[in-house]
């Protein structure tokens, strides 16, 4: 996403660099100086008074008391007038968004920045900068309400995840993921919790007041690891999958464990008192909440796919289902307090084979977008508005309690994190390696879930204090060890991922080898990993394909729909770009053979072409000759392309592929080559 | 080698141990093997070529390949690669695509597999374009078959090495 938008190469991007930084850093104090008064302006309590009014909002006002008072004196008719209140609201947040989008496009355009500091500091700096300036002007800066948070921001960015979670090597190593997510976050809570209390306890002071419970809330609150943190720093360093899968897994599914631990020492502290029943209760609750938020999100995600069956006459509206499902998944689990973060992903995950199965080619790669975007859009609010809530923020800054905190959410991560791997590499047949245990340990970010859980905590003396903690720990995580990441991960030459496009050899391979493997195991009789996915393959394949894929799609084994996806896909890129597409395919010394007995078959009348035309012709065809050949080559009368110069019937045998697809890339591809065709035959002409 | 338990289980399942020797009907009576497409590919994979009986040492010698491999240890020229080592279980997915054992996988031998392994739900053409582009992308010095060394250097060979390497029992 980032090298895209550098590589795009607009004017602007030539300008910016020719030039100084000057007009850029201008331009952005200008942005974030709109951005601030918009900021005050609708923080401005809308009250009877006129005396609070500032700002563009003041003007309207007396506007407004003008046209109420009309009917009094006769006035002439308005022909321009100013309303903001009518649209305050939508505009507001619009503005907001669009600054902050503004904000994320500059920082891309400055060359250099993105390589040193990952994007979520840059935009955490960006909000406090804000909210500097906001206080500066002694307005009262908004800050990240939980309810905004958690129903509108986060749940895009979760659904983004689940939706394209990398499904194998997510299933491969869920044990350990499950290991990191709920036996880590126990530990860390536990430890963090009780330390903190053993501190407060030493220490005495300000601190003696903090009785257990709410150091084991606080525990809780602040050992949980961030998906957007993570998502955020770890998109730019491009790990190797495991690594990405591991940590990412674990942010994920510890939302349960953080859900369940939450609700119960907040339930504790005020009952007061805990029993041996309590305790065993929150075990049961951990159960219950996990699979039944996963449960919840199944059952939409199999009515999602359901229902995507029959749309194939209202293809515009496909996307919406998709996003409507997942979103009234989660919901639905927030309403029973279930883990809504599950309940998003296994809708996800459950919807999408037999979505993608059922949609067209153009809402798949709308649903894609919208998600990519949405997504984007979230983090990047959520960053900003971190920041602003920090300088906004009621704070109690107590030295001893904070530097504790930090030093003991890192010490917690790394002992637990060595200490599990320690336990699961005795099951693991891929060890983790030290490096690997590092990067896991390193890549344990604290995020913006953490700071709305803390801002949810009821009001008390200590809140504050815990508030600013957290905080510190979110900023420490998030931009020191966000920033020192790449660095590091260079230095340790940790794996990074390839970059390689999944071939038809693969795909052959990776299935021929399951059978294989599955094989295997049914002869030793031991039921293993193989054995289990190859059961789940079969009733899919037997009973759910038949119900949640139209039509003739649910009996298409998996290689055929891949084939089908590939060749498409290199159809579309030689369609799009004349020149430059990339085909994987060998480039052969084709004898044009193939061509030139057709050649004179198809005697046409042809016309005379100037010298001009004539050159141009020449000119495309040199360009595209090779990709010609290539294409001959690749493109025999088995593929995609209607190849005008076979009479024999392909178009009967791709009956079942797309259709419109087909037409598309067979009229370029027959223009392409019939004009290939015309030139060689003006080449002969005017040769012989 | 293979843990004892796979071994008891194996015994258990065919009665023709006391012999000591194996028969291809004996691993028929795995019922789900049968279901695999490739299950007699499999089966014939422990028969050394011409072999109507399999005894308990090349048995295990064949199951031995299944082992993860031990990447970190260190072998002198003098001993024999161990049969886990990633070379070995390579070659031995490449014997089961390669039938005739000529060294090649050829064109038809890679039609057999797709055919077994997608169960006759495609037609004949999409059969002959999916091989003819899996050949093509392995293919490197023209030949219209695919070598062991152009089976190992296939792109997608080279992520599976990961798959190979889990390779347990």
């Amino acid at each position: 996403m980032t090298a895209a938008c550098l590589q795009h190469k607009s004017p602007f991007l030539r300008l910016a660099r020719r030039s100084s930084f000057l007009p850029l850093t201008g331009l952005m104090c200008v942005l974030l100086l709109v951005f601030v008064s918009v900021a005050s302006a609708s923080r401005d309590v809308v009250s009877e008074n006129n005396e609070t009014w500032r700002g563009p909002a003041g003007e309207t006002r007396g506007d407004s008391h003008n046209q109420t008072n009309s009917t009094a004196h006769k006035k002439a008719f308005p022909v321009l007038s100013f309303n903001y209140e009518h649209v305050r609201k939508p505009f507001e947040i619009s503005l907001w968004i669009l600054l902050a989008l503004l904000m994320k496009l500059g920082f891309h355009i400055i060359p250099g920045v993105q390589n040193i500091v990952p994007e979520s500091c840059l935009l955490i700096g960006v909000g406090l900068l804000v909210g500097g300036i906001i206080k500066a002007i002694g307005e009262e800066a908004p800050v990240l309400d939980t309810k905004l948070f958690f129903l509108y921001l986060l749940p895009p960015i979760i659904l983004d995840a689940g939706y394209f979670l990398p499904i194998r090597p997510f299933t491969e190593n869920m044990g350990t993921i499950l290991v990191f997510a709920v036996v880590g976050t126990l530990w860390n809570t536990f430890f963090i919790g009780g330390m903190i209390y053993g501190v407060c306890r030493i220490e005495g002071g300000q601190l003696a007041s903090v009785d257990p419970l709410s150091c084991l809330l606080f525990g809780t609150i602040v050992s949980a690891v961030d998906p957007v943190a993570v998502l955020a720093v770890f998109e730019e360093i491009h790990i190797n999958e495991l690594l990405h899968i591991l940590v990412f897994g674990e942010s994920l599914l510890n939302d349960a464990v953080t859900v369940v631990l939450y609700h119960l020492f907040e339930e504790f502290t005020h009952a007061g008192t805990v029993t041996v029943v309590d305790a065993i209760l929150g075990v049961v609750c951990f159960f219950v909440v996990s699979l039944g938020g996963i449960l919840v999100g199944a059952i939409y995600g199999i009515l999602g796919a359901f229902t995507s069956r029959f749309t194939s006459h209202t293809r515009v509206i496909e996307p919406l289902f998709v996003f409507l499902y997942s979103y009234m998944a989660y919901l639905s689990a927030e309403v029973f307090h279930l883990s809504g973060i599950m309940s998003l992903i296994a809708c996800g995950v459950v919807m999408r084979p037999y979505v993608e199965a059922n949609v067209s080619h153009k809402s798949y790669t709308t649903i894609k977008y919208f998600l990519k975007m949405w997504s984007s859009v979230s983090e990047t609010l959520i960053f900003i508005f971190l920041g602003v809530s920090t300088v906004a923020g009621p704070h109690a800054w107590n030295w001893t309690f904070v530097i504790v905190t930090v030093v003991l959410c890192l010490v917690s991560r790394v002992l637990g994190v060595i200490g599990l791997t320690y336990i699961i590499n005795k099951f693991r047949i891929v060890k983790l390696t030290k490096k690997d245990q590092f990067i896991v340990a390193y890549g344990g970010l604290r995020g913006a879930i953490a700071f709305s859980l803390g801002f949810l905590l009821t009001n008390s003396e200590m809140k504050n204090m815990f508030l600013t903690a957290i905080i510190t720990v979110i900023f420490f995580t998030v931009i020191v060890q966000g920033m020192t990441i790449r660095p590091l991960v260079d230095l340790l030459a940790v794996k990074k991922k390839k970059e390689s496009k999944r071939s038809i050899n693969e795909e052959i391979h990776t299935q021929f080898l399951d059978h294989l493997l599955t094989g295997i195991e049914d002869i030793c009789g031991h039921y293993g990993h193989h054995h289990w996915k190859d059961k789940l393959n079969r009733f899919n394949k037997a009973y759910v394909k038949k119900w949640l894929i139209a039509g003739e799609r649910s009996t298409e084994p998996q290689l055929i729909s891949f084939y089908n996806k590939m060749e498409m896909k290199q159809a579309m890129m030689l369609v799009e770009s004349g020149s430059t597409a990339q085909l994987p395919t060998i480039v052969s010394s084709v004898s044009m053979q193939n061509i030139k007995p057709r050649g004179p078959a198809r005697q046409r009348a042809i016309p005379s072409i100037s010298k001009s035309r004539e050159q141009e012709i020449r000119k495309i065809l040199r360009a595209n000759l090779q990709k010609t050949r290539q294409r001959l080559r690749s493109y025999s009368r088995h593929d995609l392309m209607i190849d005008p110069f076979e009479d024999n019937v392909s178009e009967v045998r791709f009956r079942r592929q797309r259709v419109e697809m087909e037409r598309r890339v067979s009229l370029t591809a027959t223009v392409i080559l019939f004009m290939s065709v015309r030139a060689l035959e003006i080449q002969d002409s005017l040769c012989s | 080698a293979v843990g004892p338990k796979g071994i008891f289980r194996v015994i258990e399942r065919s009665e023709q141990w006391s012999v000591g020797e194996l028969e291809p009907e004996d691993f028929g009576a795995i019922r789900e093997l049968s279901m695999n497409p490739i299950g007699d590919r499999i089966i014939s994979a422990f028969f050394s070529p011409g072999k109507e009986t399999v005894d308990f040492a090349s048995f295990v010698r064949i199951l031995a390949h299944f082992h993860p491999t031990e990447t970190s240890r260190s072998r002198d020229g003098v001993q024999p690669e161990p049969a886990n080592s990633r070379t070995r279980k390579l070659k031995f997915a490449f014997q089961l695509y390669d039938q005739d054992r000529d060294g090649k996988i050829s064109r038809e031998e890679l039609l057999q597999v797709l055919r077994t392994m997608l169960e006759m739900q495609v037609t004949e053409e999409q059969l002959q374009s999916i091989a003819e582009r899996a050949i093509q992308e392995a293919d490197l010095d023209q030949d219209d078959a695919i070598s062991f060394d152009e089976f190992r250097k296939v792109r997608g060979v080279d992520l599976i090495r990961d798959q190979i390497d889990n390779w347990e029992y």
